[in-house]
């Protein structure tokens, strides 16, 4: 609400680089906003280590915080089936995920840890729509995964989820 | 997806191996009691990191399987999630923590207690919130998907730590906890002064311990209304039991009654000091039982004095009170019923001592004083409430229709009534205000509705309409239809539907007299005598409650031109319609030239009748008694009261002297007459003449009623064809029911003279038929 609250926050990145956000900006982050909430203001002024993510990924997800500030919170019930069920993705997300395979699964990483909701969406739909449409042997092509099913095994998973076939 | 990141722990404090669990738990044990012992110095940032990362790192490490949970098969689908040693250790650790508390407690009691547990649930409760965010991560996935699979007695972290305390530390010390709430509770009734907010940690405490097992995310009473409510409701009862026992034993019930009100309000204003609003509902009906339902039967007693003494706040006291409880008012207005009928009998003996000689104002004035009282009693003590009102109703209805000076006969009141109202209708010396005038008519309407039998009201009333309207001496028009619109807003159209027929006559006659009048002006010859001034007022027979007169009359000359003018007059108008001239209403002037030298002669104001005898003293100043009765016709009831006013009046002289007037007696000019008055008044209704009124009235009513319960039987049994006699007559009650209160003997009578007539026949079973 208040205008004046703008407060600065100091983020440590794993490599110890530090990197300053708004408040409001940090606070997308659950874990952040429970943090500041528990100890209170007079512990704004300590950097706050984040120990699980590296500078270079701290700062693209930051820059995803930045550009999203504004949105309304989540509603409570996170179990929304809109959220669940579309692969909708905005068009500034669509460009934001527009990063290396590595990239991508630090980003989700990252956003887990961090518990930042919308980015974790985001970050999955990515990869969902990753998948999307293709085969099995593509999907290992695109994930770079190992075939370790024996052609039994393989013949009974087809069978199995036979009802699921797109036909 | 492939791990692709080691831990590097530069700058926090070290977080542990991911994957050892002893060391992590070791960790986060420290983390965790730091929060519960110590939160006071504070939370550091690192530390919090640190915790949470560790919490998140244990939870995301991929050596996959749990050192207890059995072998999951290498064929598991579905990511595993770690979690559950994590979760188990916490509660090993909350439960030996909760456990030292409870040692702890053993050594305070009461108040000390009290506080003890207030400052460790304060403690325990902003600590869980903590630890609820640090394993925020454990929660987000493992707790809820052991949730979502259905397991029973998985919590969130921070429920977790409410069932916690429940279970460990609650089950033992809650009644210790309660013995000591109620201890103060207790003190605070006696007045002493109490720290109350603790009472209200205590209930918050006992409330945040519900939790549906069914559901955790709701949370139910059942805790706190098993352990706070049903203890605290128990300590009223017994408080209040032995407080009023002996307060009763020691006190009068007014002094009583208002501690009770005392109690009550505090009871009321300690829910809302430091209780919660569930227990408003059961703590009233708890303390209504103690203090008022247990002590209803002394309370009832009472009410009959305060009604004696007119103690109004002291009812207003106990109507609040007993409307506390269930069917706690009814006594009260069975009491209060026979209490007011009883007043206003007693009111009636009083003004009835002689009910022939009754003044209609006073009687209905004391019907009216009784009410008026009485409604104030129930507007002002009992909050107007209906059954209240209901209760007034049923004793007025009584004292109206029964009492003294209706035992000659019910209609007595009806009658009083009417001739109440229509002394204030009629023009009077004691002019009345406007508005006085209005106000007393809304009384009568009061009264009026008591009255049971408003067809006899009606009679009485329309024939002094009637009388008002002939001989014009209404004080005003607009209180005559406010009456009547009164009238008809209470009984309906058909009840006035003759009254207001009534005043229509009069309007048209006003007309019709106009006319007339420029009809003779038009006959008149130059040199013709002035006629006679008159005015005709045409009354429908159907409407006017009128009879012609029961004697033979020849009408004077002087008059019998203007009025054989008028007859063709009207004939023309109207032709086919039949005149009857109702003489005994009909009245004039007569102007006396005698006692010679008065400046301004005597006025004479009389009769038909009258001035037809006085006509006669212009040829001579003697007249034999059977000359006036050749010359007049009129028989000698009619005559001999008319010859008997100008005896008294001294307007002539009869000899011989003796008392009445009759055959044999000679009558001459008084030319002696004095008076005050230059107009004089000899057209004064008499006596007997009244009281022959009165019991014509009363015997139109009777046929009226016969005819009016014939049809209301008719139109019955033409709707129904076949009808039980039983049945019959409870239905002929019912139609007729808002007229007047038919007797079931008067029924029958009618039923038979419908038999008789062959309207009906008798069928098997006690069955009518309807004939058509």
């Amino acid at each position: 609400m208040s205008e004046t609250k703008i407060q600065k926050l100091t983020l440590v990145a794993n490599d110890g680089n530090k990197i300053e956000v708004d408040r409001q900006v940090a606070e997308k982050s659950v874990l952040i906003k429970n943090m500041l909430d528990d100890l209170g203001d007079e512990q704004m002024s300590t950097e706050v280590p984040i120990p699980n993510v590296n500078d270079t990924v701290l700062k693209k997800v930051i820059e995803w915080c930045e550009h999203h500030k504004n949105d309304p919170a989540a509603p409570q019930d996170d179990d929304s089936d809109s959220r669940k069920k579309t692969t909708d993705i905005d068009e500034w997300d669509q460009k934001f995920m527009q990063v290396d395979q590595e990239m991508l699964f630090e980003i989700i990483l990252a956003s887990n840890y961090l518990d930042i909701k919308p980015l974790l969406d985001v970050g999955c739909k990515t990869v969902a729509n990753m998948i999307k449409g293709k085969s099995p042997e593509e999907i290992r092509k695109t994930f770079n995964i190992t075939n370790d099913f024996t052609p039994e095994e393989e013949e009974q998973i087809r069978r199995e989820n036979e009802w699921a076939e797109d036909r | 997806m492939s791990q692709t990141r080691t831990t590097t722990a530069t700058s926090m404090p070290p977080v542990p191996n991911r994957e050892d669990l002893d060391a992590t738990w070791k960790y986060l044990e420290a983390g965790v009691s730091k929060i519960m012992s110590n939160l006071q110095e504070g939370m550091d940032m690192p530390t919090y990191m640190g915790v949470y990362t560790a919490v998140h790192n244990f939870c995301t490490s991929q050596k996959a399987v749990s050192n207890h949970s059995g072998v999951i098969g290498g064929a598991h689908r579905g990511a595993h999630l770690l979690g559950e040693d994590l979760y188990q250790n916490l509660i090993t650790y909350l439960n030996s923590y909760l456990r030292e508390l409870v040692a702890v407690s053993r050594t305070h009691a009461d108040e000390a207690l009290l506080t003890f547990y207030i400052r460790e649930w304060d403690r325990y409760t902003i600590a869980a919130k903590y630890i609820n965010h640090l394993f925020r991560y454990l929660n987000r996935h493992w707790v809820k998907r052991e949730m979502d699979e259905g397991k029973k007695n998985i919590y969130d972290v921070y429920t977790l730590h409410l069932v916690q305390w429940r279970m460990t530390l609650f089950s033992e010390v809650h009644e210790k906890v309660m013995d000591a709430v109620l201890k103060m509770v207790e003190k605070q009734r006696h007045g002493e002064t109490i720290e109350h907010s603790q009472i209200k940690s205590i209930v918050d405490s006992f409330v945040s311990l519900g939790l549906d097992e069914a559901d955790p995310t709701k949370s139910t009473l059942d805790v706190y209304r098993f352990n706070f409510e049903r203890p605290f409701l128990e300590a009223t009862k017994a408080f209040y039991q032995a407080e009023s026992k002996q307060f009763v034993a020691e006190n009068s019930i007014v002094e009583y009654m208002k501690k009770a009100e005392i109690r009550l309000d505090e009871e009321e204003e300690r829910v809302n000091m430091y209780l919660h609003q569930d227990i408003t509902v059961p703590l009233k009906k708890t303390c209504n039982t103690a203090l008022i339902a247990d002590h209803s039967g002394i309370l009832r007693d009472e009410f009959q004095v305060l009604l004696d003494n007119d103690r109004y706040d002291d009812m207003q006291r106990m109507y609040n009170l007993l409307s506390r409880i269930p069917d706690g008012l009814d006594p009260l207005r069975a009491k209060f019923e026979a209490h007011v009928r009883k007043a206003g009998l007693a009111a009636v003996a009083k003004v009835a001592v002689d009910a022939d000689k009754l003044e209609p104002k006073v009687y209905v004035d004391a019907l009216l004083e009784i009410h008026t009282q009485y409604q104030g009693l129930v507007k002002q003590a009992f909050k107007d409430e209906p059954e209240f009102t209901r209760s007034l109703d049923n004793a007025c209805r009584e004292f109206v229709n029964r009492n003294q000076v209706c035992k000659s006969g019910s209609n007595k009141s009806p009658e009083l009534l009417a001739k109440y109202t229509d002394a204030l209708l009629k023009k009077s010396a004691t002019g009345a205000e406007e508005n006085d005038l209005e106000n007393t008519l809304t009384q009568i309407m009061t009264v009026f509705k008591y009255i049971e039998d408003k067809d006899v009201f009606q009679k009485f009333y329309s024939r002094m309409l009637a009388r008002r309207l002939v001989h014009t001496s209404s004080s005003s028009d607009d209180a005559e239809t406010s009456m009547i619109s009164k009238l008809k807003e209470a009984c309906g159209y058909e009840y006035t539907n003759k009254l207001q027929r009534m005043f229509q006559d009069m309007q048209i006659s006003k007309d019709l007299n106009t006319g007339f009048k420029d009809f003779e002006s038009g006959l008149m010859e130059p040199g013709d005598d002035k006629p006679v001034d008159a005015t005709y007022s045409i009354l429908g027979t159907g409407f006017w409650p009128l009879n012609p007169p029961n004697t033979d009359f020849t009408p004077p000359a002087e008059i019998a031109k203007a009025y054989e003018r008028f007859q063709s007059f009207y004939n023309q108008k109207h032709s086919g319609r039949k005149l009857t001239w109702l003489w005994q209403l009909c009245k004039g002037e007569v102007k006396v030239n005698y006692p010679k030298g008065m400046k301004t002669p005597y006025t004479f104001q009389v009769s038909t009748y009258q001035m037809a005898i006085l006509l006669l003293f212009n040829e001579s100043d003697k007249n034999s008694y059977d000359d006036i009765v050749k010359a007049t016709q009129l028989q000698a009831d009619v005559l001999d009261p008319a010859l008997g006013i100008f005896l008294k009046a001294k307007v002539l002289n009869m000899s011989p002297d003796g008392d009445k007037p009759g055959p044999g007696k000679m009558f001459s000019l008084n030319y002696d007459f004095k008076s005050k008055k230059i107009r004089v008044n000899l057209n004064i209704a008499v006596k007997s003449e009244q009281k022959q009124e009165v019991d014509d009235t009363h015997k139109t009513i009777e046929e009226d009623r016969k005819l009016l319960m014939q049809s209301a039987i008719v139109r019955i049994m033409k709707a129904r064809k076949k009808m039980k006699h039983t049945q019959l007559v409870s239905e002929c009650i019912n139609q007729i029911r808002s007229r007047f209160v038919p007797k079931i003997p008067d029924i029958k009578k009618c039923i038979d003279i419908l038999l008789e007539k062959e309207y009906l026949e008798r069928l098997d079973d006690d069955e009518l038929g309807y004939l058509a």
